[in-house]
């Protein structure tokens, strides 16, 4: 079963072709690490698949849902599809429990004992049960991230958005997030589609790995074939490029 | 922001030591205007036939303004110039007493209340106040006043008249007589009082109201001037009744309400 | 100044009541207009959008005078009949939501585009979003302005004496008018004003400083 169907799509910013003839099939409970140069698309990409893009030409379908049709309901595909950004996004007016609890009880309506009892066991996995209530100017950014996963988490999503989740991390706390990310991808058997510059990292969790340059899809292999020898000698000169800071 | 909690008493003593300062209008009128060959008059911009401002030319015409001009050449001789400040109700006595204008012909009734605080020639006009309803209107008279709606305007003294006489009434005051007449024809009330002659001249510009059930007060209508100003006073009155001696009052009494529907004007001459 | 006050205490009192009266209730109302407005303005449906520029524009470019004016002599005349103090204050409370409309657009346009996403993409609707999200943040970063824009609203409220709203300020001129006594009359007034809007000022302070 195919959680992801991209067929032919396009996507334009005004006259900038930001993703050109996107082919692409993730399957259900595949882990796939998005990589490639600055401003290739790989955000746009992923920005797609939730609706946050929209796009001009092609199909989009997402857990069954066909994101190219106006008339489909992005809130019941988002409520399946998590996502966690750059730069966290946590809401700056709820502490860091009602961040996780907020679209649990007003979007799955989930009894309020429960709401909370999850809460404080994703919590405790991000391990984080002691910063409950503090607001998230309170806490570091890698704390930040960990409450952003655990909040996508507490939706139960068949499928999770990770877009550079450490880029805006200072390096020692880089690690932690990837402890978790790890954890939950390994764990969970959900889908996971993750744009980031974490070489090591990608090598470990990704089973496919998928290289983007100029709004194109230049490689799309397993993961220990692609970081073994990768085909184009855009990716080689990418890898070699991150490879050697 | 600490700061405002002095600036409150300080602007409150400010206020206060404006209110008290002495004034121009301690000086003698009659000197000054002798000596400047020119009569400040504060005369009403919004009342047709006895001050109003023509759009065309910007002037205030009117019997209170011609008045003003033939009292003005009666005290000041043939090359006695007269200008002209307008003003409402609510105006009329402040800019006297801040000196401002030197006399005020503005339609204004000599009462005991305003003795008290401004000083007034003889009476020059012979007004009532009456009620100025829509055609269609069941009012008759003051009588049918309990329970409605009566307009004045801020400042005159007919708003405290209809007090006594029809305590049953609501009073609303607006700020002048456009205003309270474009609050009539929208219903805000049943009736505008005032002076007679200042309805009569609404009662020309607007055809579908009239005024009805005749005066219920008397309102000598009088120059005003600031209280001890006796000399220019006196100069006033010595030319009214020059004015009614020679038979040029009557000619304007004629020019102003001679074309008024309803209003017999020689119940006004004078001799 | 005193003679004034004591003399005139309950007409003052009568209209210290309207000018309150008037004030709270423009207060409330505009507050939520203004909040629709403001939302319209942000709205991602462009004829939303126009519809709220245009709402906004328009009352905020015209006096407040003429507005008032149009409900006290044009409505009731075709439409409905209404006093002085109700045209008065609803003239009071729709211009005043322009200004309120134009403060909280730019409090929710201050909120990050990644607030918004953040809250989307955990499946909440648009207005859920904002209701949970964006508008509480928009309003904490707009206490202030609003703030003045009370205190504006307050004194505006002397509005009313234009149409016989029986307000502070009518009872003002009624007074000056009888007691020639026109910088006294208007001095207690002011101070009558003060003792409204000031607290008003400090309240909106300490609100500031405790969601700070
Ligand atoms: N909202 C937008 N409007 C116009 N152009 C955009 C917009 N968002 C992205 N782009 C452009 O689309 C291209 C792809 O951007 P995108 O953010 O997807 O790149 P990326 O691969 O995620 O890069 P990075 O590694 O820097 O995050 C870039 O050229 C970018 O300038
Ligand atoms: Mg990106």
């Amino acid at each position: 079963m195919s959680m992801i169907e991209f067929h032919d799509v396009q996507k334009y910013y005004g006259h900038f072709h930001a993703l050109h003839d996107i082919n692409l099939e993730i399957d259900e409970g595949e882990t796939v690490v998005l990589i490639g140069p600055s401003g290739s698309g790989k955000s746009t990409l992923v920005r797609t698949v939730n609706g946050l893009e929209s796009i001009q030409k092609g199909q989009l379908i997402v857990n069954g849902h066909d994101l190219s049709d106006p008339k489909t309901n992005l809130n019941i595909l988002r409520s399946d599809v998590g996502m966690v950004f750059q730069h966290f996004n946590l809401y700056k007016n709820k502490d860091v429990l009602e961040n996780i609890m907020l679209a649990p009880r007003i979007v799955s309506h989930i009894p309020e004992e429960e709401n909370k009892k999850q809460a404080m066991e994703l919590l405790e996995m991000v391990g984080l049960e002691k910063w409950a209530h503090n607001m998230p100017s309170q806490i570091s950014g890698g704390q930040k991230q960990r409450v952003a996963i655990a909040r996508t988490l507490a939706m139960k999503p068949k499928l999770i958005l990770y877009d550079e989740p450490t880029s805006a991390l200072d390096p020692e706390m880089i690690d932690d997030v990837l402890q978790v990310i790890k954890k939950v991808t390994s764990e969970s058997g959900m889908t996971s589609l993750i744009v980031t510059h974490e070489m090591g990292f990608a090598k470990e969790v990704a089973n496919r790995v998928i290289f983007m340059d100029q709004g194109q899809i230049v490689e799309d292999d397993d993961s220990s074939t692609f970081f073994k020898q990768p085909k184009t000698v855009r990716a080689q000169q990418f890898l070699s490029k991150i490879i050697s800071h | 922001m600490k700061k405002k909690f002095w600036l409150f008493p300080l602007l409150v003593c400010i206020l206060m030591l404006t209110g008290c300062g002495k004034s121009l209008s301690d000086q003698s009128v009659l000197k000054n205007v002798k000596q400047s060959n020119t009569i400040t008059w504060g005369v009403k911009g919004d009342v047709k036939l006895f001050g109003l401002i023509d759009v065309r030319d910007g002037q205030q015409k009117g019997f209170d303004v011609d008045m003003a001009k033939a009292i003005t050449k009666h005290i000041l001789g043939p090359k006695g110039r007269a200008e002209f400040v307008t003003t409402t109700s609510q105006s009329r006595v402040p800019l006297l007493k801040n000196g401002n204008v030197d006399a005020v012909i503005a339609t204004m009734t000599i009462t005991p209340e305003r003795k008290k605080v401004i000083s007034f020639s003889n009476s020059y006009f012979d007004a009532g106040q009456s009620l100025l309803v829509p055609k269609s209107s069941k009012i008759k008279s003051i009588k049918d006043l309990a329970g409605k709606t009566v307009i004045g305007v801020v400042g005159s003294n007919s708003v405290d008249n209809v007090r006594k006489v029809a305590p049953k009434a609501k009073i609303i005051e607006l700020q002048d007589y456009a205003q309270a007449m474009n609050a009539l024809k929208s219903g805000q009330g049943d009736a505008l009082t005032t002076d007679n002659g200042i309805l009569f001249g609404l009662a020309v510009q607007n055809p579908s109201y009239e005024v009805r059930g005749g005066t219920f007060t008397v309102e000598p209508y009088g120059v005003a001037v600031n209280k001890g100003q006796t000399g220019f006073t006196k100069a006033v009155d010595k030319a009214v009744l020059e004015m009614q001696h020679s038979g040029e009052y009557n000619r304007l009494i004629k020019k102003w309400f001679g074309d008024v529907p309803g209003f017999n004007y020689k119940e006004l001459y004078r001799r | 100044m005193i003679n004034i006050f004591t003399k005139f205490s309950s007409q003052l009192l009568v209209g210290l009541g309207w000018t309150v009266l008037s004030s709270v209730i423009a207060l409330f109302f505009s507050l939520i207009i203004g909040t629709v407005f403001a939302i319209l303005e942000v709205l991602p449906n462009k004829v939303a959008r126009v519809i709220g520029r245009a709402y906004v524009e328009i009352l905020r470019n015209i006096p407040l005078l003429v507005i008032t004016m149009f409900f006290y002599l044009v409505i009731p005349k075709y439409v409905i009949k209404i006093d002085g103090f109700t045209a008065g204050t609803i003239g009071l409370t729709l211009y005043t939501s322009a200004f309120i409309a134009e403060t909280i657009r730019s409090g929710i346009q201050s909120v990050s585009g990644g607030q918004m996403e953040g809250a989307r993409s955990t499946g909440m609707t648009y207005w859920q979003a904002m209701r949970y999200i964006i508008l509480p943040q928009a309003f904490k970063i707009v206490i202030p302005p609003l703030g003045n824009q009370f205190v504006n609203l307050v004194k505006n409220s002397s509005v009313l004496a234009f149409v016989a709203g029986f307000d502070l300020m009518y009872q003002a001129n009624s007074i000056a008018s009888t007691t020639f006594d026109t910088i006294n009359s208007y001095l207690v007034v002011g101070i009558l004003y003060l003792i409204i809007t000031m607290p008003l000022s400090y309240y909106m302070q300490h609100l500031e400083k405790k969601l700070a």
